[in-house]
């Protein structure tokens, strides 16, 4: 069975297709009332409460409301469907509801579904796809009004308006209680902008813009009417659908693709950040091997030492993507470590390798899932200094068997945290006690990462943060990499907003003629 | 006959289980389909509750015989990853994988075929090199390097078929053409080789002393015993396109068993996968079988034998 390279075959399609278009002047006329998006993956649900995929966050944005959403300019969390809200102590959040807020079925929002929507997540027998988050630190949701809720904490959380705003949108009471989920899914019942129309798994989605969506939302008013997802798997495919009109956006291209395409006359590019950030981790705990050279710090510094980050992010990554210092997105709230910063120094590196008694250097497996050829750019860089690095490329779901098996020496690998802009995202994910990722074996460094989680107080996370931070650049438990850009490609007249955290916000879409 | 068909039967359900288990214990040795559940951003708790609530701590052994059982009570369980019965996943994607390859089947015949008899009624002439060439450029080009071709000529180009999907007749030339091209080499060269030599054999000379020429000679007396090898292939073939048409199904966006089997495999969903290898594997050997059956039909002193 084989499988094509997306890349490959674009680049290849690419070059064929420059050629004639360059002498055509064939593209989608602009449709004022349409967009049609390709989707690489297909989405098993348009419920958001039962998607982990990234493409399930693009299409909730459009059909669903939490009561807080991410603001597109500045990435912090803001009431939607709340007009306001109070921390009252540490583990309470009081929450005023909108009172214009209409469910797609025409019914008014109310606490009462509030409490609903939460009660849900809570029960275990729901199977939510963020539930076991949820669950990790809301205790329980009160109605104290017609237009007013409680949220109970079992713990400090300030990540809690991430989560309603990332994870759980807005259900109609009961809506759960006589149908099936898979029922549900033909019928949303949502609050967005947008209403689902059609759904065939795995095919397509169509939306149609909600009339009765409420004013002040920042999401009021999209411009373009009717919106439909096709799933089309290939890259090559997606961008002669795009020539012939069959589509008007692609998401997630890929920086070289992008940049061959640009040329042509019918497709424009759109480019921008994302908080996916590119690391290397390296096992200082020893559980793949009591022996690992990586045990020893000098080891570890002499990997960030001997890798030319600036190099590959500039010629590889490309676009907006930094090389990154430290274990988080310069987005991201809290990403200000002032610890170690470890300049491309290969001289620096072997000095370090003869002083913990690797004077040839070594050999080891490099592990990885994704960006194979940054992946190879790594190995010739460690070359250099003498270490002889054997990139084990594999897929995502052998790699993260071995990971978690934590049966690797070193991985190169990448995160998204939901685009989520606070180092919470990565640090909670990667260096507390209880996760596989986390190949440090730091306790001290789990608690204060834990602590900088159940912390309110913005100046007291900071101060943790940072700490955190400047333990993890000072151990050198990782290789901090890059951080990502986002590429899209569109048909010509339409207008798209850059995202800051790489999700694009389609309700902001726009044909300009 | 009938005990050599359950014989045959019996083999393909054991090969079937081997290959099954087999593609089990790989799956759970290689892969964490928990962390694959959850995706790869999740946090450990979520990972650790999937684990939980699907019973992946359980021995690989315990797993297989569960899953098994419900197998044998028609019950191919629920899929990880599209949260419904493999059993339905699986009926409404077949469709379009069956027409596909038949259909795909027939592009190869009505390509092959011709070629082939042309090659060997022709030997060495112009028929035969524009034969054997056609035979070399199909096998040559990787599918979906043709399929871009296709889609870049026929429906970018000039837009006369869809770029992709399946909802169609329409959506299905293109990847029927791009399909059924990689049979072409075989089913011609096999025609060309066996029409050759049945054409050199006695009971052809016989016929021909008989007074038998042309349409007659060819069709009714050679192509019949030239037939039977490229009946067994196209039957193999057939096998193929159902269980492998996973770079024409991608290519042109179809949603059919081989794009689902890539999907399934790559998000470790593992009752889909496992069906649909029970299936692909019962289905080539009972195509393999068919084939036998029509060559005896077709070959008198194969059932004699």
């Amino acid at each position: 069975m084989r499988i094509i390279h997306p890349r490959r075959v674009g680049i290849g399609l690419t070059s064929l297709l420059a050629a004639w278009a360059l002498s055509m002047s064939v593209h989608a006329d602009a449709r004022s009332d349409s967009l049609v998006v390709a989707l690489a993956m297909p989405l098993t649900t348009v419920d958001r409460l039962y998607s982990v995929q990234r493409e399930g966050l693009v299409l909730a944005q459009l059909t669903d409301d939490g009561l807080f959403h991410v603001d597109p300019d500045t990435l912090e969390f803001v009431p939607l469907a709340a007009a306001s809200y109070e921390w009252v102590g540490e583990t309470r959040l009081d929450v005023v509801l909108r009172d214009d807020v209409k469910f797609h079925d025409g019914s008014p929002l109310t606490a009462d579904d509030v409490v609903y929507t939460f009660d849900w997540v809570l029960d275990r027998d729901s199977g939510t796809s963020r539930g076991p988050v949820i669950r990790g630190w809301l205790d329980r949701v009160e109605k104290i009004g017609e237009h007013r809720v409680s949220f109970h904490l079992k713990v400090p959380y300030p990540m809690a308006l991430r989560d309603m705003a990332v994870s759980v949108p807005l259900r109609k009471q009961g809506t759960y209680a006589h149908t099936g989920i898979r029922a549900v899914e033909q019928q949303l019942n949502g609050i967005g902008p947008y209403r689902v129309t059609g759904f065939r798994a795995g095919r397509e989605i169509e939306l149609t813009r909600f009339e009765d969506y409420y004013q002040a939302s920042p999401k009021a008013n999209p411009a373009i009417k009717y919106m439909r997802f096709r799933v089309i798997p290939d890259q090559g495919t997606q961008q002669a659908e795009l020539l012939s009109g069959g589509i008007d956006l692609m998401l997630d291209v890929p920086p070289d693709v992008a940049d061959n395409v640009r040329h042509l006359p019918n497709v424009e590019r759109l480019e921008g950040d994302d908080i996916r950030i590119g690391y290397i981790t390296l096992d200082a705990a020893g559980y793949s091997d009591p022996n690992t050279p990586f045990k020893d710090v000098r080891v570890r510094r002499a990997l960030n030492h001997a890798i030319n980050r600036q190099a590959i992010t500039q010629y590889l990554v490309r676009g907006s993507a930094q090389a990154l210092d430290f274990a988080c997105h310069p987005l991201q709230f809290g990403c200000e470590g002032t610890g170690p910063v470890y300049a491309y120094d290969p001289g620096k590196a072997r000095a370090l390798l003869t002083e913990a008694g690797y004077p040839n250097g070594f050999s080891f497996d490099l592990w990885a899932y994704r960006d194979k050829v940054m992946g190879e750019a790594i190995v010739n860089d460690l070359r250099v200094v003498g270490i002889n690095a054997n990139l084990r490329y594999v897929k995502l779901n052998v790699f993260s068997k071995v990971r978690n098996d934590r049966d690797m020496s070193a991985f190169f690998a990448s995160y998204g945290g939901g685009g989520t802009a606070d180092a919470s995202a990565i640090t909670g994910v990667h260096f507390v006690a209880n996760t596989p990722r986390n190949y440090s074996g730091d306790e001290e460094l789990a608690a204060t990462v834990l602590a900088a989680e159940r912390t309110i107080d913005p100046e007291r996370r900071l101060e943790l943060y940072r700490q955190a931070l400047d333990r993890i650049a000072d151990q050198a438990y990782w290789v901090p990499m890059f951080s990502y850009s986002q590429n899209f490609l569109l048909a010509p007249g339409l207008d798209l907003s850059v995202p800051r955290d790489g999700v694009p916000r389609l309700w902001q879409a726009r044909w300009s003629n | 006959m009938a005990s050599y068909i359950l014989r045959r039967g019996l083999l393909a359900l054991l090969v079937a289980l081997v290959v099954s288990f087999g593609t089990f214990a790989l799956f759970y040795f290689a892969t964490d389909p928990a962390q694959t559940i959850a995706g790869e951003d999740a946090p450990p708790e979520m990972v650790e509750e999937i684990r939980q609530e699907y019973g992946f701590d359980r021995p690989v052994s315990v797993q297989y015989v569960a899953w098994l059982g419900g197998v044998f009570q028609g019950d191919f369980g629920e899929s990880y990853f599209w949260k419904q019965p493999v059993g339905e996943l699986i009926r409404e994607h077949a469709g379009v994988t069956i027409i596909l390859a038949l259909s795909s089947l027939m592009v190869t015949i009505l390509i092959a075929l011709p070629l082939g008899i042309g090659a060997a009624l022709k030997p060495n002439s112009w028929v035969d090199r524009f034969a054997l060439s056609t035979a070399v450029s199909a096998q040559a080009i990787p599918n979906f390097w043709l399929g871009l071709m296709v889609i870049i000529l026929l429906a970018v180009m000039f837009p006369i078929f869809p770029v992709s999907g399946d909802a169609t007749w329409r959506h299905y030339v293109l990847p029927a053409l791009v399909l059924g091209a990689s049979s072409v080499p075989a089913v011609m060269r096999l025609t060309r080789t066996g029409l050759l030599e049945v054409l050199g054999a006695d009971y052809i000379r016989t016929a021909r002393a008989k007074g038998f020429m042309g349409y007659q000679l060819i069709f009714r007396q050679a192509l019949r015993n030239a037939l039977l090898p490229v009946v067994s292939v196209l039957a193999v073939q057939l096998g193929h396109k159902l269980g492998g048409s996973v770079v024409t199904e991608s290519v042109f966006s179809m949603n059919g068993l081989g794009r689902l089997a890539v999907e399934s495999i790559f998000n470790s969903d593992i009752p889909t996968v496992q069906s649909l290898i029970l299936i692909f594997v019962l289905t080539f050997v009972l195509l393999t079988l068919a084939a036998d059956l029509i060559n005896a039909w077709l070959d008198p002193r194969i059932r004699m034998g």
